[in-house]
This record gives C-alpha cells, sequence and structure tokens, in this order.
C-alpha cells in the first residue's frame, strides 16, 4: 500500500487578480530564492490523489477553484473545474472532509492546480492549504 | 460453524522473525530456497533506525523518464522525473566492514543474516533492486522484456523487503515519477539474525512443504548470476534446498541429507 500525505501551501503574489498558486509542502524542494515551484502536481500513473482537506484565508473577497487535467504534460492542458470555494470579504475557511475529492491517475497524465480569483480592482492576498494524500488504496 | 483462526507466531509486529522460528529465502531462479533457523536476534528492540537522506550527492546527473538527464540539485534530492540508473546505490556507513555498503558483509560472517525492510519518503517512490549491483533481476515473460524502475512494470512503490545474503552486493535503484524536486528519506526496519541451517531433513522438507510455519521471503532473484551462485556455495556451502510436491518425499529427503553434509553453518 502506497500513502503519502503532503500539507500543500500556496500563497498569492498579492497583485494579480487572478493566477494559480505556488505550492510546496515539507518535501518539495524549492532551491534557493527566487523559488521555481510547481503550479501543478501531476500525479503518478496507478495513483489516486484524495484531497481531504481545504484551509483558505484572504485579505479580501477571494474563490478558491481547484482544477485538474488528463494531461498536464502538455504546454497548455484543459482545466476541468472539480471545486470552488469562495470568500465573500477577507477571512479564513476550514474545510474537512470525510470523503475527500479524488483525482485519478489513470494515464500518468493526469494532474491538478489551486487557482485564484478575485476583483480585478483589489486583488489581494489569499492563502491555501491543501492536505492532499497520494495513494493507491480505493 | 465457527472458524477459528490459529495463527502460529513465526515473525513478530514488524514481520522480522522470532528467535527459534524459521526463515526460507526462495530464489526463483533456480527453485531453490535457503532454510535457516534464526538462533538469536542481535538487535531486538532496536529494530528501526532512519538512515537519512538517499544517498546521492548534489551535482550527479540522473537519467530522466522524459528524456535526456537532469541533475541532483541538492543531496539526497531526487528531481523530477528522474530515476537512479545501474548498478543503484548502496548504503555507506562509517566502521561497516565494507564503508560503502552497510549491509554488505564478507564470507566469514555465514552466521548472520541481515532481513532488511526500506520505507522511502515520500512513499510514491519506484524502487528496485539488483543483485548482484548492476545486475537487474525484473522479467517478464521469461526474458522476453525486462522490468525495472525504469519501465511501467517490475518495481513497487515506497517500501521493499529482502535478505541480504554475505558476499553479495546488492544496488538499490529510485524513480521518482512526479513532477516535484523531493527531499527523501529513507528508514529500515531491520533484523541481524545469528543463524543456522536446520541439520535434519524431514525438518527441512515440512518447512519447504509448509507443514511446519515458517516466515518466506521470495528474492527479487530471476537471473542466476555467477556471482550468486559461487557467493552462495562459499558462504554457505550449498545454493539451497529444491522444492519437491509433498508426495516426492523420499526423492527430496536424500537430496537434503546430501546437502546438509555440505552446509557450512
Amino acid at each position: 500500500m502506497v500513502s503519502e500525505i503532503l500539507t500543500l501551501k500556496g500563497e498569492s503574489d498579492g497583485t494579480s487578480a487572478s493566477g494559480d498558486f505556488p505550492l510546496y509542502s515539507d518535501v518539495i524542494y524549492r532551491g534557493s530564492p527566487p523559488f521555481t515551484l510547481p503550479t501543478s502536481i501531476l500525479i503518478p500513473p496507478g495513483l489516486k490523489a484524495k484531497i481531504w482537506a481545504k484551509r483558505l484565508s484572504a485579505e479580501g473577497e477571494t474563490t478558491f477553484l481547484i482544477y485538474y487535467s488528463k494531461d498536464v504534460t502538455v504546454p497548455s492542458p484543459t482545466w476541468e473545474l472539480l471545486s470552488a470555494e469562495k470568500l465573500a470579504s477577507k477571512g479564513e475557511l476550514t474545510l474537512e472532509k470525510r470523503r475527500p475529492l479524488i483525482i485519478r491517475s489513470l494515464t500518468g497524465k493526469e494532474g491538478f492546480k489551486i487557482s485564484w480569483l478575485q476583483p480585478t480592482a483589489s486583488p489581494s492576498k489569499a492563502y491555501i492549504e491543501l492536505e492532499v494524500e497520494l495513494t493507491d488504496e480505493e | 460453524m465457527v472458524w477459528v483462526l490459529v495463527m502460529s507466531r513465526v515473525v513478530d509486529p514488524y514481520g522480522l522473525v522470532l528467535e527459534n522460528e524459521f526463515l526460507v529465502a526462495y530464489i526463483p531462479a533456480t527453485e531453490k530456497a535457503l532454510v535457516f533457523r534464526v538462533r538469536s536476534r542481535i538487535n531486538k528492540g532496536f529494530e528501526r533506525f532512519h538512515y537519512g537522506p538517499i544517498p546521492i550527492p548534489a551535482g550527479i546527473p540522473l537519467p530522466s523518464y522524459v528524456g535526456g538527464s537532469i541533475t541532483v540539485p541538492s543531496d539526497g534530492v531526487m528531481p523530477m522525473f528522474s530515476f537512479i540508473p545501474h548498478p543503484g546505490i548502496s548504503f555507506p556507513m562509517r566502521g561497516a566492514y565494507d564503508e560503502t555498503d552497510m549491509w554488505y558483509m564478507p564470507s566469514d560472517y555465514r552466521d548472520r543474516l541481515f532481513h532488511v525492510i526500506l520505507d522511502v519518503t515520500p512513499k510514491w517512490l519506484r524502487i528496485d533492486v539488483t543483485i548482484p549491483k548492476g545486475v537487474s533481476q525484473g522479467r517478464f515473460q521469461k526474458d522476453k522484456i525486462t522490468t525495472g524502475i525504469d519501465r511501467i512494470m517490475g518495481f513497487t512503490r515506497g517500501r521493499i523487503e529482502l535478505i541480504h545474503f554475505p558476499k553479495i552486493y546488492y544496488g538499490y535503484r529510485f524513480g521518482n515519477d512526479s513532477n516535484l524536486n523531493v527531499y527523501t528519506g529513507v528508514s529500515f526496519t531491520y533484523a541481524e539474525y545469528v543463524v543456522e541451517i536446520p541439520k535434519n531433513e524431514d525438518l527441512i522438507f515440512n518447512i519447504l512443504t509448509r507443514n511446519i510455519s515458517s516466515k518466506w521471503v521470495t528474492m527479487p532473484i530471476n537471473i542466476y548470476d555467477s556471482a550468486i551462485k559461487s557467493a552462495l556455495l562459499e558462504v554457505y556451502g550449498i545454493e539451497g534446498f529444491t522444492l519437491y510436491p509433498v508426495n516426492a518425499r523420499d526423492k527430496a529427503l536424500q537430496e537434503y541429507r546430501s546437502l546438509i553434509g555440505s552446509a557450512k553453518i
């Protein structure tokens, strides 16, 4: 049985009204600043990503969007929306799931990303933490 | 009807063999098995230790699943889409008999046997092993296809369990088929057994026909390299006991009796 739980963290740049969160965790090597971090996670073949928990916070109105793609290896993946949560104003939200969001890697090319969307007139900092399990369990 | 499952206690909760129980190391390539009685366990109560990162130094290039190569950015970091090529790596330890490989023992350590369970972090990393170091053992459809971490099959993820025979170097290979550069960590659960080969052919037959409980470890040895053969003969004096069906008892006992006479421990 394979099971690895990652706490993926992301932080928006505070100046863009929309974008994809650069993701990191304790096992992801970032190197020295300026960091080059992935904005999407490819799921190794045969495994699935289970998103058990989301912790969202923002300085202002923000929508958090989780997308998956059947092929993140191409230059411009096609993204499908899997989940969306909206903070109407400054605040935070913690969502823990008894049944997780699941994204399966059937070809070894599937992956997911997390994006933010804010009013164009007032972009602000947004933060996300995801508890993601990469596993071969049902 | 109520079924009561009676489990013999051959192993401890780690899966390591208890004292005075039997360990069978089966070699598919020869259809033979080495049978050991565990006389003692040197590290009882201290089976687990964290080795540290996979010993890959910064700056070396590793082959990539997507073509070309990719440089290890920092000690112990597995770059995205990279894998460790042949012959694989060993685990150095200062003061060990061979400081480049903590699991290697010479032939005169023949009464010692390492039972090793390796766990790697992150758990999705692919693992296979070359025995002897550099000889790939994964095969599909006889010798039609070589398998391993650089193929779509022939590897495990996160954990591997092996018996380390003296006089043979093993090469561990790891693969990271994610798009993340990852820090790695290796933990070992192991037993240093003091072993002997049972000197009773009936007992060996009953163990190999599973009439007597034992712990079986099927070694990933599908290619019987001459180095394995010579090492087993030098260390144990025998290559193992052939598996026979239960109705071939007389033939088996005759062969086992002869082999026991050649056994060095």
